[in-house]
């Protein structure tokens, strides 16, 4: 199955590759093939470095200073787990732009084991001063936000998803910064991102069955934190759930309740990855239903946590 | 600026080496006093890379002072930050920075810590401290300087112990597969990664890494100037590097070596020794 996320980057790469000169893809092995037009296009700038992460991302911020708008381009672990220092000191402390693309969202590698699992990757990158967190869904979000950020002088991660959520907004909802208002509702926030606004989707009409009118929110943008939307939001229906493939610890439920701490009766839940390792194998779908990325968890957690 | 050259005579060349050695015990001894009163630095490892950074700043790397981000510079980055005192000294010698901001290193307000910052310091290409990193950082400057077809050198200072790091081995791979000819690096070879994890043979190491291998001792002046002044920068071809040996805490007999002084501060009484050995 042909992976639309991926090519789309390659797409984006190509398209603003061949008006400004300023843009640099480097690879570490990965997507080197449906790279290949970029490189054609805009000859000695595009490296398949090799298999040397941190490097790669310490060298993207020689390039920044000479006037690049680097791009790196990876696995989630290797990108963000393994070079997180370089980012943090040659990107973060040193003030430079850099746009950090990977593939791997999470479980999205759901038969190769946690060595190519990435769902902390919020949690480290958001401590850092500057950083930009994007989380595009649909080809259409990777492509004008990458065109919104790439050049701005900040570091910018894109977490690519394998999977869509298969909802096309129109183009003036896709904003940095800026939560989507998906459905309107009066008694129930569900903030979704990446993909599991499909799960938010889909249990809507299991939740009218219970008499619910759910709101759901959806935030292509991890940081900066939409904190106005989903304030207003909650303060009309008291009640949150928060669906994200990521741990427990740092990801969007924390934005949340962080940002929420001034509102009185309002009640949250977080449907999220515990803090464990996944030892399962399977699809990327058989995965969600183990970790509980269904309509029927997101019913469960409503009814014993939310009301 | 003292120049030594090949065809000074036996006394002019006794007289350049004793006016540059008078040259440099006072810049050790301003180093000292930076770092004593400051309350905060590598002394010894300072020491190691003075003569290296002298040469640098004074014969080789083109540069504007008063405009530190001048487009046609040569970038130098001290990849082993906690060097940093002795560049500090250069910086301020060569008018970067000022004397008032030596004086207020390692306080509120300055703008000069325990590792550069180059947010903060004028003529800082990179911040570093964190072993392994401003390799690489050279590595990509290098790269985009080739692409742009500028004929700027980039010169980076690494030492021997952060040899240890696998990021110096990576960035040395990717160094030679990109012909990046533009790029030195410098070895401060004063064993500290001897005391721990050997990383010699060195030069046999570059060597198979693909790298053009010079070694020099890297307090003799004329050496270090001869060799980086005829260096071939291109923007083709192999990279460089230059294995410098030095001696750690180099001109402070007790201070020379792989003990306690590594990160000390001297005590007034020893900041009265370190006077009378180098004035």
């Amino acid at each position: 199955m042909k992976n639309v996320m991926r090519q789309e980057f390659a797409d984006t790469m190509l398209e603003i590759g061949k008006k400004d000169k300023n843009l640099i893809v480097l690879i570490g092995d990965i997507s080197h093939f449906i790279l290949q037009p970029f490189a054609k296009a805009c000859p000695g700038r595009f490296y398949n470095i090799g298999i040397c992460e941190p490097t790669i991302v310490s060298m993207a911020a020689g390039l920044a200073k000479v006037g690049f708008h680097p791009v790196v381009h990876t696995i989630a672990p290797f990108i963000i787990e393994r070079s997180f220092e370089q980012i943090k000191d040659d990107f973060g402390y040193q003030k430079l732009g850099v746009n950090l693309v990977s593939v791997g969202s999470a479980f999205d590698y759901s038969d190769l084991g946690c060595t190519h699992h990435c769902y902390d990757d919020f949690a480290l990158l958001k401590t850092i001063e500057g950083m930009q967190i994007i989380y595009p869904g649909s080809p259409l979000e990777f492509n004008l936000l990458f065109k919104q950020t790439y050049a701005n002088g900040l570091p910018t991660y894109f977490r690519v998803p394998k999977v869509t959520h298969g909802i096309v907004f129109d183009k003036s909802q896709i904003q940095l910064g800026r939560a989507i208002i998906v459905q309107k509702g009066k008694d129930l926030t569900i903030v979704a991102i990446g993909p599991q606004l499909k799960t938010a989707l889909a249990s809507v009409k299991p939740l009218r069955a219970l008499g619910m009118k759910p709101e759901i929110l959806y935030l292509p943008t991890i940081k900066p934190f939409d904190r106005e939307t989903v304030l207003k939001s909650l303060a009309k229906t008291k009640r949150c759930l928060v669906i994200e493939e990521h741990s427990m610890y740092g990801g969007v439920f924390d934005d949340v309740l962080r940002s929420a701490k001034d509102l009185r009766g309002v009640k949250f839940a977080g449907l999220n990855i515990g803090n464990t390792f996944i030892h399962e194998y399977g699809t990327y779908e058989e995965l969600c239903t183990t970790l509980g990325f269904t309509p029927l968890e997101v019913l469960k957690k409503v009814q014993t946590e939310l009301l | 600026m003292c120049r030594v050259d090949d065809r000074c005579g036996w006394g002019a060349r006794k007289k350049l080496f004793l006016k540059s050695m008078k040259r440099n015990n006072a810049l050790r001894l301003q180093i000292a006093e930076m770092v004593f009163k400051a309350g905060e630095g590598h002394i010894p490892s300072a020491y190691s890379i003075l003569e290296i950074l002298s040469i640098l700043y004074g014969h080789v790397l083109r540069y504007k002072s008063a405009n530190p981000r001048w487009e046609k510079r040569d970038y130098f980055i001290l990849s082993k930050g906690h060097g940093c005192a002795a560049l500090y000294i250069l910086l301020e010698k060569h008018g970067f920075i000022s004397r008032s901001d030596l004086e207020k290193k390692s306080t509120l307000g300055g703008i000069l810590g325990g590792h550069p910052d180059s947010t903060k310091v004028p003529g800082i290409e990179a911040s570093t401290g964190s072993l392994g990193h401003g390799i690489s950082i050279a590595l990509g400057i290098a790269l985009g300087l080739k692409i742009r077809k500028k004929k700027n050198k980039v010169i980076t200072l690494i030492g021997d112990g952060e040899s240890n790091e696998g990021t110096v081995w990576e960035a040395a791979l990717v160094a030679a597969n990109l012909s990046l000819g533009n790029l030195c690096v410098i070895v401060d070879e004063n064993g500290s990664a001897d005391q721990i994890l050997p990383v010699n043979p060195l030069r046999k190491k570059w060597q198979a890494f693909g790298w053009e291998v010079y070694e020099v001792d890297g307090h003799a002046e004329k050496k270090l100037l001869n060799l980086l002044t005829r260096l071939q920068f291109s923007l083709s071809g192999r990279p460089k590097v230059i294995i410098a040996h030095t001696i750690k805490g180099k001109g402070v007999r007790f201070m020379q070596g792989h003990g306690v002084w590594h990160s000390r501060v001297p005590t007034e009484e020893e900041m009265t020794m370190i006077r009378e050995e180098l004035l």
